[in-house]
């Protein structure tokens, strides 16, 4: 089974986590939401998968191209 | 000394009666050239996951459709006078059609000499090469298949002395970028002049983990810098066209490329003096598609899947996105509209609320060229904020980069739509309209616009008031609610400051009519567009 990396595609900041580790994604689901320029930004599990991995916390920033989640297909 | 046939007496050997001695001597050299560098390159070759550059041009263009031209090419070995063999010149070129349209088509040979350039009387392929002279004569779509090393420093011994960089050529690689289509696939590892020859393309596509392209390789790079850094980091897909956006797309392998050539010239005319042709698809001009209605949420910070919008205002199935994976805060696609070629341009509201950053709007940029170019007219499907904010904006001249590509729009000369879906803000939105023809602006129920978002202008805009208040949060969102009821479309409607408010499901139809009659105006602008001014 693959290992996905999950990438931020904006910088702003983590405002909410919406699935947890070891939780069971279909393809499309939300894993976080992130906020950037007064939007919220959905990360999404595209595959769907297996979540493994979150590498980071509510409120933390984050930065363009930052690996946030990891997804085992 | 040898004996005179011609001396009485003599046994003179049998005439020809014709020319069965040339034609086989042809039918040798074209032998020759079509064995390219012999089984053993080709064989490393294809090992690579590589075609030769015959099977890509078979591989592209229509069935039995390549003339090739300067077959003969090459350095033929002789003994005693006598052909033996002869090494092909490294490129292959020539005619032919790629739905059932003609094209320049041509390609250097990597299994001779990595494809490094070769000096014949006249240039075959590269800048100023016959291949281009052949689309720039018959006014017709250049398509170059790049696999070469380009120059090598070997060339001094060669010569006996350095040559000067780009002598003659280049300039008519630039007057191609005005007059026809140029394509460029890199299908190696491209430095130096070909990778330069790649950008200058209107288009440019690379295939996944087989093609690199940099301005210098590896040795070069550790040799100035010191850095030891393998190829592919340096110019692989990842790098060259998600991050860098210097290639346009990426192809998952050279089958995929040679489509991903054939849509791209589907949506080009054969020059500047042309339309762009027309297809029909079958697709009813009247359609309105039932889910436009609420793809826009009502809460303003959840985003929507702005590319459901451009695929339910096109006709079915034509859409083909541009640079999907560089500069993802603005959407570029060429598409058709009953059957009429357009370009989309679509802000990302999933990608920094659709604020156009550094990367973004030089996509715009290009493709608003490109439009203006072939006589493309453009939909702008807007939700910006503005320009991207921040240090890393400011530091990336965003501001800049994004005058840039508003000053592009506005000098442009082609029909332009604005169909403003929620956001539409400062100079950003301004670079959306056509500030040089009708400035036909529509918008849905959910537009919004002015210099600035509400949000951020309150604060400003109302400082000492909000300070002042016994809960200067209720009264910030009390001056907002209030602005807000204020800044409904339909007010500025009202006003004739936006043309029309439309339900979102009568995009489609709306836009079609203005494009169909459109037609006739963009008939009488074909031809070059003249360049005038400084780009800030």
């Amino acid at each position: 089974m693959a290992m996905i990396d999950v990438a931020s595609v904006v910088t702003g900041s983590v405002w909410k986590i919406e699935a947890s580790v070891g939780q069971k994604l279909e393809p499309g689901d939300v894993i976080m939401i992130l906020e950037s320029m007064k939007m919220e930004i959905p990360v999404i599990a595209e595959d769907g998968g297996v979540l493994r991995e979150l590498r980071v916390t509510e409120g933390v920033p984050v930065a363009e191209g930052q690996i946030v989640a990891v997804v085992e297909e | 000394m040898s004996a005179d046939p011609q001396a009485p007496g003599a046994i003179a050997p049998p005439e020809p009666t014709g020319w069965e001695p040339e034609l086989e001597e042809l039918r040798f050299r074209r032998e020759q050239s079509a064995a390219l560098g012999g089984p053993e390159p080709i064989k490393r070759h294809h090992d690579q996951g590589r075609l030769t550059i015959r099977e890509r041009i078979e591989g592209l263009v229509d069935p039995g459709s390549f003339q090739e031209v300067g077959r003969l090419t090459g350095k033929g070995d002789y003994d005693g006078g006598k052909l033996t063999g002869v090494v092909p010149a490294p490129y292959v070129m020539g005619l032919s059609t790629i739905g059932g349209r003609p094209v320049a088509i041509g390609g250097e040979d990597f299994t001779i000499r990595g494809g490094t350039s070769w000096s014949g009387d006249r240039k075959k392929g590269g800048q100023g090469g016959f291949v281009e002279d052949l689309a720039h004569e018959y006014r017709i779509p250049l398509v170059n298949l790049i696999d070469g090393a380009g120059g090598s420093v070997t060339s001094i011994t060669r010569r006996g002395h350095s040559v000067f960089p780009g002598v003659h050529g280049f300039e008519q690689s630039v007057r191609l970028m005005g007059e026809v289509p140029v394509v460029c696939a890199v299908m190696g590892t491209a430095a130096g002049g070909p990778a330069g020859r790649a950008i200058l393309a209107h288009w440019s596509v690379m295939v996944k983990g087989t093609s690199q392209v940099f301005a210098a390789g590896p040795p070069v790079v550790e040799r100035s810098l010191g850095q030891k850094i393998h190829k592919e980091d340096l110019g692989g897909a990842a790098l060259a066209a998600d991050l860098a956006g210097t290639i346009d797309q990426v192809a998952k392998d050279e089958q995929e490329c040679f489509e991903l050539i054939r849509r791209y010239l589907s949506y080009m005319p054969q020059n500047v003096w042309e339309l762009p042709p027309v297809v029909r698809t079958g697709d009813p001009v009247d359609r309105c598609e039932d889910a436009l209605k609420d793809i826009v949420p009502r809460n303003r910070r959840r985003p929507y899947d702005m590319r459901k919008v451009v695929r339910w205002i096109a006709d079915r199935d034509s859409v083909f996105e541009l640079q999907p994976s560089f500069g993802k805060a603005v959407i570029t696609s060429l598409a058709r509209m009953n059957g009429r070629v357009v370009g989309i341009i679509a802000n990302n509201p999933m990608v920094y609320g659709g604020a156009i950053d550094v990367k973004g709007a030089r996509k715009q940029t290009h493709f608003v060229e490109l439009c203006d170019c072939f006589h493309i007219p453009i939909v702008f499907l807007v939700d910006v904020p503005g320009f991207m904010v921040g240090r890393d904006a400011e530091a990336a001249a965003t501001l800049r980069e994004g005058m840039r590509s508003v000053y592009v729009s506005l000098q442009a000369t082609v029909p332009m739509y604005t169909v403003v879906i929620r956001k539409c803000y400062g100079m950003a939105g301004m670079g959306a309209t056509d500030k040089n023809g009708l400035d036909l602006k529509i918008a849905w129920p959910s537009a919004e616009w002015g210099s600035l978002p509400i949000e951020g202008g309150v604060a400003a805009a109302f400082r000492k008031e909000i300070a002042a208040a016994p809960d200067p949060r209720a009264r910030e969102a009390e001056i907002e609610a209030s602005l807000r009821a204020d800044a409904s479309p339909f007010k500025t409607a009202e006003a004739f400051g936006v043309e029309e408010i439309i339900d979102p499901r009568e995009t489609r139809p709306y836009l079609c009519r203005f494009i169909d009659a459109a037609q006739g105006r963009l008939a009488t602008t074909v031809g070059r567009k003249p360049k005038y001014g400084v780009r800030p």
